[in-house]
């Protein structure tokens, strides 16, 4: 039987999204990101990509769907510290268990994973771990964070790759959405620290500080998000009670570098 | 030509949600525009107001307002001018800072967000003044940030109202304010034609 082509002038498929619930990268992403991509959120320290997270997070929980943070660096108690001063944070949604917080070094613990270095075969048991956890939680959201310290324990270019790959297709035949989040430095000329993550992923985002005048904005730009139309260009952003808020980086400022 | 806060008040009252330039002739009209703006023509419509302090610090127009005994519940202000000249002696709580009148995103995010704690009451944005913006900017820059603003104001169906000094103006702001703004009003003292 011979395979259907799709018709020039068929419409567009269109893909289901997952509405961040943040209006401004709603608006950019035309409506939220394609529902199973895996996006890497990266950035230099202070520029917001924990927190943009939480609030993803925290807003699919309200919308009824089940979402995980895993941390890898910071314990959640810590973290579940930083989602309380949200006007609409609701203290149910973890005691219901729709946002859930695990700590990364739990898993490795549970899993006897005590070497510094973990193996080709440790990447398998651990994104097979996350899976589980996803399948028993019923998982639509999840936030990694950051997977540059879980990089950093797999050392070498090829586990990193097996574990971008594994992991993202984990979660991504699960229909869950999820964010990587990496850190790199403020000279960094890459989007991740290893240059595997970001030619993996489906998505892009790119968050900086932008020095202009004396003055520091905190920055957001996505760069690539597959599955949709999306607006190249900078945006300014805030953290509030309210949630992230992005407005236009204005263009007749004097030219920055991000930092 | 309004002359007083009341007649200011009933020709804005006349008018759908829009942008505005507000040209101010005379020190002398200053404070009476402000009154019939955030006294008389935001209780009337029963509109949140939105100053946004780059004049003089929001402490300064707080006490002049306590002193005309305006009601200061549903008046905050966006103050880029106190952190610069370091005069933040008390923060009055609905006084939220921008750190310097050149963060002009900053300033835009600060009116978002004020206009999403406001709920479903409609708002008055009122930027003192174009001509203090310009000491700080460029007017390419400056003129970006206004047509931005503006056009975000009319998405969201709130008045815009801009403060131009009559006697610190110049060719180029005039221009660009009669470009981005739909109408211009001038407020003259009593006795003036």
């Amino acid at each position: 039987m011979a395979t259907e082509k799709p018709r020039k002038d068929a419409p567009p498929i269109y893909r289901e999204r997952c509405a961040t619930g943040i209006e401004g990268l709603d608006n950019i992403l035309n409506g939220g990101i394609p529902r199973g991509n895996t996006i890497l959120f990266t950035g230099s320290c202070g520029t917001g990509k924990t927190t943009l997270s939480l609030e993803f997070l925290v807003h699919g929980a309200i919308a009824g769907e089940n979402s995980l943070f895993v941390s890898v660096t910071e314990a959640s108690d810590k973290l579940m510290k930083n989602v309380i001063p949200y006007d609409f944070f609701d203290e149910t949604l973890i005691k219901k268990g729709t946002l859930v917080f695990v700590d990364m070094p739990v898993i490795y613990e549970r899993l006897g994973l005590t070497e510094m270095e973990l193996s080709l075969e440790d990447v398998g048991t651990i994104v097979k771990a996350v899976g589980d956890l996803v399948d028993e939680l019923s998982i639509k959201r999840l936030v990694l964070d950051s997977v540059t310290s879980v990089c950093y324990r797999l050392k070498t270019e090829e586990k990193i790759r097996e574990f971008i790959l594994q992991i993202g297709k984990c979660l991504s035949d699960r229909g869950c959405t999820s964010m990587l989040i990496s850190e790199i430095s403020p000279s960094a000329e890459r989007y991740s620290l290893y240059g595997v993550e970001e030619a993996i992923a489906d998505g892009i985002v790119l968050m900086g500080n932008l020095e202009r005048r004396g003055d520091l904005l905190r920055t957001l730009q996505v760069v690539k998000m597959r599955g949709t139309n999306h607006s190249r260009a900078k945006y300014v952003l805030d953290l509030t009670p309210a949630g992230i808020l992005l407005v236009p980086l204005l263009k007749g400022g004097s030219g920055g570098g991000t930092t | 030509m309004p002359k007083s806060p009341t007649e200011l008040a009933e020709e804005l009252i006349q008018l759908p949600p829009s942008a505005i330039s507000l040209k101010l002739r005379g020190d002398e009209t200053y404070f009476d525009a402000i009154r019939g703006i955030v006294d008389i023509f935001a209780s009337k419509k029963d509109l949140n107001v939105i100053y946004i302090s780059a004049a003089i610090p929001s402490q300064s127009t707080i006490d002049v307002l306590n002193i005309l005994e305006v009601d200061m519940s549903r008046i905050f202000f966006v103050d880029c001018i106190s952190p610069i000249v370091a005069s933040i002696i008390k923060r009055h709580p609905n006084v939220h800072m921008v750190e310097s009148p050149t963060m002009l995103e900053n300033i835009m995010l600060k009116v978002e967000y004020l206009m999403k704690k406001s709920g479903d009451r409609s708002n008055v944005v009122l930027l003192d003044s174009i001509n203090m913006l310009a000491i700080h900017n460029s007017p390419k820059i400056l003129s970006e940030f206004v047509h931005i603003l503006n056009n975000n104001m009319r998405a969201k169906n709130a008045y815009i109202l801009i403060f131009s000094m009559d006697a610190f103006s110049s060719d180029e702001i005039g221009n660009m304010m009669t470009f981005v703004c739909d109408l211009e009003i001038s407020m003259a003292k009593e006795g003036e034609n």
